[in-house]
């Protein structure tokens, strides 16, 4: 509770100065092979969003992405796909542990050797086709090699912006494990497939690959080419199957049908999905208390009527603040004891920003229960709360004092009391008659 | 629909990059049943218009697709001839569920193709078809051809109604990223009283009964009462009545503590004029015995 305090805190401090929700210092670690004014498009396009890059060959080992067990960049762009083994701060291990660290990654991939990216693509429920086999589309039909296939952004995807025009693609496709934690970003066309002939000699090496393969043949569009992967600490890892999506030439490559591809475009979605700048939520702060009353109780009662209140923010990157947002409709709470008891919708309170709301009774069962949100949604933030509530049975003096059913009971009690008021008062005030008897008859 | 304009625009395109357009010809598919009588036997036309009925196979009947895979040469009246494209692929996608497979088809150098869809051995990249009522959902099957020569072709075949099978594994988190059905709580009914009017009448009787005894008999006795204003009685009558009073309070509303404190108070005037009361009753007695 404490830390995760804490790790709030320092969001708040950091998103104070910082373009993305979570900071604006990049690593880029370039393949030495690479030239950085390839892709200056890009760079170009982080620069102005207010990210600071510093620059790092495959080959350098300053500067270092961790100093004395702290991250020093937000995140890190790894574009050195063909370089077998990277300097000691960017080992597999080391790339988990800075995302446990909070850092986000851009990951490119290589389609021609087993590199260590290949490697950690794996943990993360990407399968890769062997080293060497990269993408082929011989539609539609163009005057650019096979390898360079322009990809069809998916409609009305959580990250991407409207209406993208297609990407051109060059590199490596891979395949999903089923893995909620991944967010596909962008697919292969159905056409498509992985294959390492160049001519049509290599037709029955195809038909020759699927057969004797295990996973079958490497076609079509469930093959991922983009896929984003948000771990449970919130960080974000990306993971593009080639380098080339973000070059300059691409980005400048008019399509086949004569406009412009949507690579630049698709690039910086990309990065602003991967940088926790796009769809980035945060709880900001969770009330509970009893209906009629506005603050919370150390305990509550079975049969309460309890409001439970959440505020939700945005990070809105364009004004570098976190923004009430109400546009979350299918939030659940949950009542748990051991299991939910009750789950309910907590809905958005028309006419209050970023406020979800919702009024239950509470079980007529005693116990340790939790306020539970877990809302967890592909590309979004996940929002966790836990706030734990003992519900107890009613104290001795909160049950009904006069029930129907007893009245008999409560009357009888009560005519004994004035029964013996009356005999009370009655004997004090009355004549000694006995006295006075006697005293007639000595007289 | 978005791959129809695909295939569209890649038409269009072929005509000025590659050499030559693929193409089909003596297309035909058949389905056999489980002891390899042919049960339907149709061409294929190369026009979307004319896509035959939807193709249904029971559980041990056999799908066959032969067709020669040509090249035409454009504004040419050569006679189409047969190659081996490097791309052969039969696609089967569910639009409902989005899930996709593909089968190779292997393509002699004579362009001469065989595929054959054998539902007793299933190939495993075919997509999970589940039941959905009684029936499963269609696959749109088509066929797609590429080539490094030649400009690209695909072509959709027609509706396939497969027999149900397991639907695809899911992630066991996977349910806790979408809205999870609510719960509600059962509660206890509520306890179960008897009638308002049961419960006055019996309240009546137990306080009816003995009081009208009590009343009856006491108006049977003379009664008098001349000392219950004497300034020596009326305390310790009024104080009695207030502990009673205290008691009911007790029951209704008070805390322990409370009437303990109130009790207290209360208790000591009672004893003091309690005393006094009674030590004048003995006064009096004692007068009347003179």
């Amino acid at each position: 509770m404490f830390f995760k305090r804490v790790v709030a805190l320092l969001g708040l401090v950091l998103a104070a100065c910082a373009r993305s929700s979570t900071g604006d210092s990049v690593l880029v670690v370039l393949d030495s092979s690479l030239d950085k004014e390839a892709y200056s498009v890009f760079w170009d396009g982080l620069v102005d969003k207010g990210y600071s890059l510093t620059f790092r060959s495959h080959k350098d080992a300053r500067p270092a992405v961790v100093e004395d067990e702290v991250a020093q960049f937000n995140h890190v762009v790894v574009f050195a796909p063909d370089s077998k083994n990277l300097p000691q701060d960017l080992t597999p291990q080391s790339l988990v542990a800075l995302l446990d660290k909070g850092t986000n990654l851009l990951l490119a991939l290589s389609s021609k050797k087993q590199t260590t990216i290949n490697t950690l693509a794996s943990e993360f429920s990407l399968v890769l086709p062997p080293p060497g086999t990269p993408l082929i589309s011989h539609f539609p039909a163009r005057d650019t090699p096979a390898t360079v296939v322009p990809v069809p952004p998916p409609h009305a995807h959580p990250v991407l912006t409207a209406g993208l025009p297609p990407v051109w693609f060059s590199g490596v496709p891979f395949a999903y494990t089923p893995n909620p934690l991944l967010l596909p970003l962008l697919n292969a066309p159905a056409e498509a497939f992985a294959a390492d002939t160049t001519s049509d000699a290599g037709a029955d090496a195809v038909v020759e690959a699927a057969d004797r393969a295990g996973e079958g043949l490497w076609a079509g569009s469930s093959l991922a080419l983009a896929a984003g992967f948000q771990a449970t600490t919130g960080a974000r890892a990306t993971f593009v199957g080639g380098v080339e999506m973000f070059s300059n030439e691409f980005a400048q490559k008019e399509l086949p049908q004569g406009k412009l591809s949507g690579n630049k475009q698709f690039a910086q979605d990309v990065a602003s999905w991967s940088f926790q700048e796009s769809n980035a939520l945060r709880i900001d702060k969770v009330k509970h208390h009893r209906v009629n009353e506005t603050e919370p109780r150390e305990t509550y009662t079975i049969n309460d009527n309890v409001v439970f209140t959440m505020h939700v923010s945005k990070f809105n990157s364009n004004k570098d603040t976190w923004e009430p947002y109400s546009g979350i409709q299918d939030m659940q709470l949950e009542f748990t004891m051991l299991d939910p008891h009750i789950r309910t919708a907590l809905s958005p309170v028309p006419g209050q920003p970023g406020e979800y709301s919702v009024t239950f009774r509470v079980p007529d069962r005693h116990g340790v229960f939790k306020f539970i949100v877990d809302h967890k949604r592909k590309g979004w933030t996940h929002l966790q709360s836990t706030t734990v509530v003992p519900v107890v049975p009613p104290q001795h003096d909160e049950y009904p004092r006069f029930l129907s059913a007893a009245w008999p009971y409560y009357i009888g009690a009560m005519s004994t009391s004035v029964g013996f008021v009356l005999f009370s008062a009655l004997w004090l005030a009355g004549d000694d008659r006995e006295g006075k008897k006697k005293g007639i008859k000595t007289e | 629909m978005k791959l129809s304009l695909l295939v569209l625009s890649s038409l269009l395109a072929a005509r000025e990059t590659l050499a030559g357009q693929l193409s089909l010809q003596q297309a035909r598919f058949s389905v056999l049943g489980g002891d390899v009588s042919p049960l339907r036997q149709e061409p294929i036309s190369l026009s979307p218009a004319n896509e035959p009925d939807p193709v249904r196979l029971g559980p041990s009947d056999t799908l066959k697709l032969a067709f020669t895979v040509v090249t035409k040469e454009q504004d040419s009246d050569a006679e189409p001839k047969g190659v081996q494209p490097h791309q052969t692929f039969v696609r089967f996608f569910d639009k409902q569920s989005g899930e996709e497979g593909i089968v190779p088809v292997r393509v002699a150098q004579s362009g001469k193709a065989k595929f054959e869809l054998s539902m007793a051995r299933p190939p495993s990249s075919l997509p999970p078809t589940p039941l959905q009522g009684n029936e499963t959902a269609p696959l749109t099957v088509s066929l797609l051809m590429g080539s490094f020569d030649h400009s690209p072709y695909s072509l959709q075949l027609f509706d396939l109604y497969l027999p149900p099978s397991q639907p695809a594994p899911e992630h066991p988190d996977e349910k806790t990223f979408h809205p999870q059905p609510e719960i509600q709580h059962t509660f206890r009914p509520e306890q179960k009283l008897p009638s308002k009017f049961v419960s006055g009448l019996a309240a009546l009787v137990v306080v009816g009964g003995p009081w009208v005894v009590l009343l009856g008999l006491l108006s049977q006795v003379p009664l008098s009462t001349p000392h219950l204003l004497s300034p020596s009685i009326l305390p310790f009558t009024v104080s009695l009545t207030a502990l009673e009073a205290l008691l009911f309070y007790y029951w209704a509303d008070l805390k322990l503590g409370q009437v303990l404190a109130y009790g207290a108070a209360v208790g000591l005037v009672t004893v003091i004029s309690g005393k006094t009361a009674l030590e004048k009753r003995g006064e009096w007695r004692l007068q009347g015995k003179k």
